[in-house]
C-alpha cells in the first residue's frame, strides 16, 4: 500500500465514522430538531470525507471534479430538505400551542 | 481480500433487499411502507450496479426510487387527507380475498419460475456473440439501446403504449373529482421562502443538462430516453411542488401533441420501414442512427411528461406565477 491509498483509506474510515455517528444521532436524540442537526451536520462531512477519500485514491481531477458537483448538490438538497423539515415541524409545533 | 469483501457486501446487500421487500408488504402503517419502498429502491438500484448493469440501475433510481417514490407520497397525502385511516380491524371478506390474491400470485410465480427453469440454455454464446455482431450495424455503440430501439423496437413501442394508457386511466379515474386549486401538493404553503427560488434556480438548468446528456449518451452508453425522460420529470416534479407549475383541468393541444408524439412517431417510423418493403421498424441501413435518435428525443418528452402529469393529478400543466415573500 501506498502512502497515497493510506491517506485515502483513513478519509474513508472517517467517514463513515461521520455516517455512523449521524445515523446514531438520528435513532437516539429526543426532538425532531436535534435529530435533524446530527443528520444534516454528520452525514454531510461524512459524504464529504469519503469522495474526497475516493477522489485522492483516484488521483484523477476529472474524477474529482465530478465527486466536487455529487458532493455540492448533496449539500443543497441536504440543507434545502432540512430547512424544510425544520419549519413544517415549528409550524406543526405553533398551530398545536396556539 | 477484495473478493471476500464483494461478497459480504453483495450478501449483506441481497439480505437487506428481502427484508426490505417483506417489511414493505407487511408494514400495518402506510407512510412507513412507502419511504422503506423508495429505499429498496435505492438498494435495487446499488444491486443493478453490482450486477454490472448500469443502465437498469440508473433507470431503477430515476424511476423506481424516484418518480415512483413522489407519486406514492402524493397519493399517500391524498388518501390521508380525504379519509383519515379507520382503527377498526379489516373484515373477514378482505382477509378472504387476501389469500385468494396471494394463492393467486404464488401460483403464476410458481408458473413462471417453472418456465425459466425449462429453458434449455444454449450450449454455446452463439445468440449472444450473434446478437453482438449486429449491434454495430443499428449505427448505436451501446448494446441496450440497440436491443430496447432495434431489436426488441415493438417491444418499446407498445411500452410507449402502456404508459399513454396509464395517463388516460388515470385521468378517467379522477375526472369526476373537482380540478385541484394548484396549492395542493405545494411545499412553499402560504408563503414562499427564499430558499426555494435559489434551490429551484440552481438545480433547473442542472437538471436539463443532464436529462440532455442521458439521452445523447445513451448512443454510446448507459443512459437513454426512459432515463433522460425520468430526470426531466423530476424537474417537473419540483416545479410543481414549488409552484412554477400549476395543474390545469384540461390539457392543450400542445401538451396532448406531447402526450402521444413518441407513440407517433415511434408508429410513423415503423410505417415508413414498411412503405420502403422492409419489416415493421427494420431501419434502413446506414439511417438507424438517426431514425433512433430522433425516436429516442421525441419519447423522451412523451415519458417525461406523463410521469408528470401523474404526479400533479390534473389533465394538464401550466406556468404558475411564483410568489416570493419579502
Amino acid at each position: 500500500m501506498s502512502a497515497l491509498e493510506v491517506f485515502a483509506a483513513l478519509l474513508l474510515l472517517l467517514g463513515g465514522f461521520f455516517f455512523l455517528s449521524g445515523t446514531v444521532g438520528l435513532l437516539r436524540f429526543p426532538d425532531t430538531l436535534s435529530r435533524l442537526h446530527a443528520v444534516t451536520k454528520a452525514d454531510n462531512l461524512g459524504l464529504g470525507l469519503i469522495l474526497l477519500g475516493v477522489a485522492v485514491h483516484g488521483a484523477n481531477l476529472v474524477l474529482a471534479a465530478k465527486l466536487l458537483l455529487i458532493w455540492m448538490l448533496a449539500l443543497l438538497a441536504a440543507s434545502f430538505s432540512a430547512h424544510l423539515v425544520a419549519r413544517s415541524h415549528l409550524r406543526d409545533e405553533a398551530s398545536r400551542d396556539g | 481480500m477484495g473478493e471476500l469483501v464483494g461478497w459480504v457486501f453483495d450478501g449483506l446487500l441481497a439480505l437487506s433487499l428481502v427484508l426490505l421487500a417483506a417489511r414493505v408488504v407487511a408494514s400495518a402503517r402506510l407512510f412507513e411502507s412507502i419511504v422503506l419502498f423508495i429505499v429498496f429502491g435505492l438498494l435495487m438500484a446499488i444491486a443493478w450496479a453490482r450486477l454490472a448493469a448500469p443502465h437498469l440501475a440508473l433507470a431503477e433510481a430515476a424511476i423506481g426510487a424516484g418518480i415512483t417514490g413522489a407519486l406514492l407520497l402524493s397519493t399517500f397525502r391524498e388518501i390521508v387527507t380525504d379519509q383519515p385511516p379507520s382503527a377498526e380491524a379489516p373484515k373477514v371478506l378482505v382477509y378472504r380475498l387476501r389469500v385468494l390474491m396471494a394463492l393467486l400470485a404464488g401460483g403464476v410465480f410458481a408458473v413462471l419460475g417453472w418456465a425459466l427453469l425449462s429453458i434449455e440454455v444454449p450450449a454455446g454464446p452463439a445468440a449472444g456473440e450473434q446478437a453482438r455482431a449486429l449491434v454495430a450495424r443499428t449505427g448505436v455503440d451501446d448494446a441496450v439501446t440497440a436491443v430496447l430501439l432495434d431489436f426488441r423496437a415493438y417491444d418499446t413501442l407498445l411500452e410507449m403504449g402502456v404508459l399513454l394508457l396509464a395517463v388516460l386511466g388515470a385521468r378517467a379515474a379522477v375526472a369526476a373529482q373537482p380540478p385541484a386549486s394548484g396549492d395542493d401538493l405545494w411545499i412553499g404553503g402560504e408563503g414562499d421562502t427564499p430558499m426555494v427560488g435559489a434551490l429551484v434556480g440552481l438545480l433547473s438548468p442542472l437538471i436539463i443538462i443532464v436529462a440532455g446528456y442521458l439521452l445523447w449518451v445513451g448512443a454510446y452508453g448507459p443512459g437513454g430516453a426512459f432515463q433522460a425522460g425520468a430526470v426531466l420529470a423530476a424537474l417537473g416534479v419540483l416545479l410543481r411542488l414549488t409552484g412554477r407549475l400549476v395543474p390545469l383541468p384540461r390539457a392543450g393541444a400542445f401538451q396532448r401533441g406531447v402526450l402521444v408524439m413518441g407513440l407517433a412517431v415511434f408508429s410513423l417510423a415503423g410505417l415508413l420501414t414498411m412503405a420502403t418493403g422492409r419489416a415493421f421498424l427494420q431501419y434502413p441501413e446506414g439511417l438507424a442512427y438517426p431514425m433512433i435518435l430522433v425516436i429516442e428525443v421525441a419519447l423522451t418528452l412523451s415519458i417525461a411528461l406523463p410521469l408528470v402529469l401523474l404526479f400533479s393529478g390534473s389533465a394538464g400543466i401550466a406556468a404558475g406565477r411564483s410568489q416570493h415573500s419579502p
